[in-house]
């Protein structure tokens, strides 16, 4: 039996940030028009600031991913399909204007601001579900889902209305940007630091964390036996995790899926043990998006006219995982709820 | 025999309904106490009173301490408790569901000490998991499981081992498994085990000693012998009961459906 020792948690993130780092090497390789081969200089600079991006983003819901699912006790818990994300994206859009900019001015930087105002959709939408998914304190997979949906739904009309009323903000990529989310140079320095610091910050206590996450599987009952403050570790771990997508689709938009299929993977590879699962799927999660923003640019170049949001990308290869997922799931018996 | 648990005048409602009234009951050192009853008498919720997860009126002394002077991590490395139906995910590996009894002493980031990983091999050794290592949880036969899951306990080194119908599901081979097992560990280890069942007859072969409760209250107290009694449980249970003394002492008890007829 292997002992989880501080050297074994270190080796086991060198080796995740080395995964990470050989596919984002590669990415190196593609242009912004698509096309491959290695960077001039001058193109280096603009290739590694989409790719630190892309991996930032995907890092922040791969790992998000893992503490909802251990904290749902629910495979098939994502940010993007329990709503987080457009609840973040909706108030990140909602920030772009002048009252809430000046408002916000008040308490804090202009980045921060944004990355505040996406928490609180991202914190508003997980009450949400946390409240209307729960009975006798058990959450039902398939009512967890429905009411994502419905969140999903709703965010989308509202953000559809504001636009409608308002008209379109320059830059902000238009109700496009809302269905799915990409990733885009124009993301200023702030916003940049302020997202890194708030992900960082974020994934630091979900890895102080992830012991007792493990106990979070089982019942509440059985949790507090084994000397875990249940509600307590809920409640910070549902922060964080909050937190760390806020800060992502601060900057991306909603980009789905990356948050369900990352754990699974991981998962694959080291097993259930969510202080292997969260290391592991950060780095899949980083080197996945960075990976398909490649991808994406490579079929603008050759064949779209227009750029393609790498949320496009991963909904077409994570919605039939999704499915599958559930198809397994029923054939366990639904043992999704009953973990 | 130094006492472990002592509970007095304990007393708790479900809203305005009474489920608990007045009960009191000790644990020794290596002793295997058994807590009887028809369904609703009481015997969960005493048990979840006794871990602190309920709020009752009286009071709860865990090794000379009262309950609400426990930290919660620190009553769960003493008190290890194993529910009716464990939790577990189907693709869990049975060193990953042993390893979680060690949650109370890990530090930070999960890091394991030297010590943490010799208690999960010496209780996988004493258990016979070891081969199981590798297995996942929803590959193991109903016995294996709970074998992993009192393994999952003794994991936390507790001086006391509490369990709510632990052979509900089952076979008669796997019960009787799981009942030996558990009185060996008290009386060769000292543990203090104390255990909801609903067979009489294995509370009878097991037990040291036994509380029948019926509708929050104790109804008797005392050795199998002394409690088993047909007319009791007869009353108890509203099924008519037939008791056999067997030459060697113990007890068998049977509904007596001839008589009932």
């Amino acid at each position: 039996m292997n002992r989880y020792s501080p050297q074994r948690a270190i080796l086991i993130l060198t080796a995740s940030a080395a995964l990470w780092a050989a596919i984002a090497g590669l990415c190196l390789l593609v242009g912004s028009t698509g096309q491959a081969g290695l960077p001039s200089a001058a193109q280096l600079g603009y290739r590694i600031e989409v790719i630190l991006l892309a991996s930032l983003v995907g890092a922040a819901l791969g790992a998000a991913g893992v503490v909802y699912q251990a904290i749902l006790r629910n495979p098939l818990a994502d940010p993007y399909l329990l709503g987080v994300s457009s609840g973040a994206s909706l108030l990140s859009y909602v920030w772009q204007f002048g009252l809430a900019t000046s408002l916000m001015a008040h308490l804090g930087g202009a980045a921060l601001s944004q990355q505040a105002f996406a928490f609180i959709g991202a914190a508003g939408a997980v009450c949400i579900v946390f409240l209307l998914a729960s009975r006798r304190g058990r959450l039902e997979p398939v009512t967890l889902l429905l009411v994502g949906v419905i969140v999903n739904a709703v965010n989308g009309s509202i953000f559809l209305l504001v636009n409608a009323i308002v008209g379109e903000r320059p830059g902000s990529g238009g109700p496009l940007s809302f269905l799915v989310g990409g990733i885009n140079a124009t993301v200023t320095r702030q916003q940049e630091i302020a997202a890194t610091t708030v992900v960082g910050v974020g994934w630091v206590v979900m890895a102080a964390l992830a012991g007792q996450l493990n106990v979070a599987s089982l019942s509440e009952s059985e949790a507090q036996s084994l000397g875990v403050r249940i509600h307590r570790l809920r409640w910070i771990a549902l922060i964080a995790a909050s937190l760390v997508t806020a800060a992502a689709v601060a900057i991306s938009g909603p980009i789905g899926f990356v948050g369900l299929v990352c754990p699974h993977v991981a998962r694959l590879l080291v097993g259930t043990d969510v202080r292997k699962l969260l290391p592991a799927a950060t780095a899949i999660g980083a080197a996945l998006l960075a990976a398909a923003d490649a991808a994406c640019r490579c079929i603008a170049g050759t064949s779209a006219r227009t750029v393609l949001p790498v949320g496009v990308l991963t909904a077409l290869l994570g919605g039939p995982f999704f499915l599958l997922l559930l198809w397994q799931s029923r054939r366990r018996g639904a043992p999704e709820g009953g973990r | 025999m130094n006492t472990l648990l002592f509970a007095r005048e304990v007393t708790f409602a479900y809203a305005q309904r009474p489920v608990l009234n007045n009960v009191q009951l000790a644990l020794s050192e290596g002793e295997v106490l058994m807590l009887l009853g028809p369904n609703g008498s009481g015997k969960s919720t005493l048990i979840r009173i006794l871990l602190g997860q309920l709020r009752c009126s009286g009071a709860v002394v865990w090794e000379g301490r009262s309950l609400r002077s426990w930290k919660r991590r620190e009553l769960a490395r003493r008190v290890a408790y194993l529910p009716q139906n464990p939790t577990c995910e189907p693709d869990q590996r049975v060193i990953d569901v042993l390893r979680l009894g060690r949650a109370p002493y890990l530090s930070a980031f999960g890091i394991e000490s030297v010590r943490d990983v010799r208690v999960v091999e010496d209780v996988a050794r004493q258990l016979e998991l070891t081969e199981l290592f590798d297995r996942r949880m929803e590959e193991l036969s109903g016995g294996q499981r709970q074998r992993v899951f009192v393994g999952r306990c003794l994991v936390q080194e507790p001086r006391t081992l509490l369990l709510d119908e632990p052979s509900t599901f089952l076979d008669l081979r796997h019960q009787v498994e799981v009942c030996q097992l558990l009185q060996n560990l008290a009386h060769q280890q000292g543990i203090g085990v104390l255990m909801a069942l609903h067979d009489l007859n294995l509370a009878s072969a097991f037990a040291d000693r036994l509380i029948l409760l019926d509708q929050g209250t104790v109804a008797a107290e005392g050795s199998p012998a002394r409690v088993l009694d047909a007319d009791l449980l007869s009353r108890l249970y509203g099924v008519k009961m037939l008791r056999v003394d067997a030459r060697d002492g113990r007890t068998v008890l049977l509904p007596d459906i001839n008589l009932h007829q």
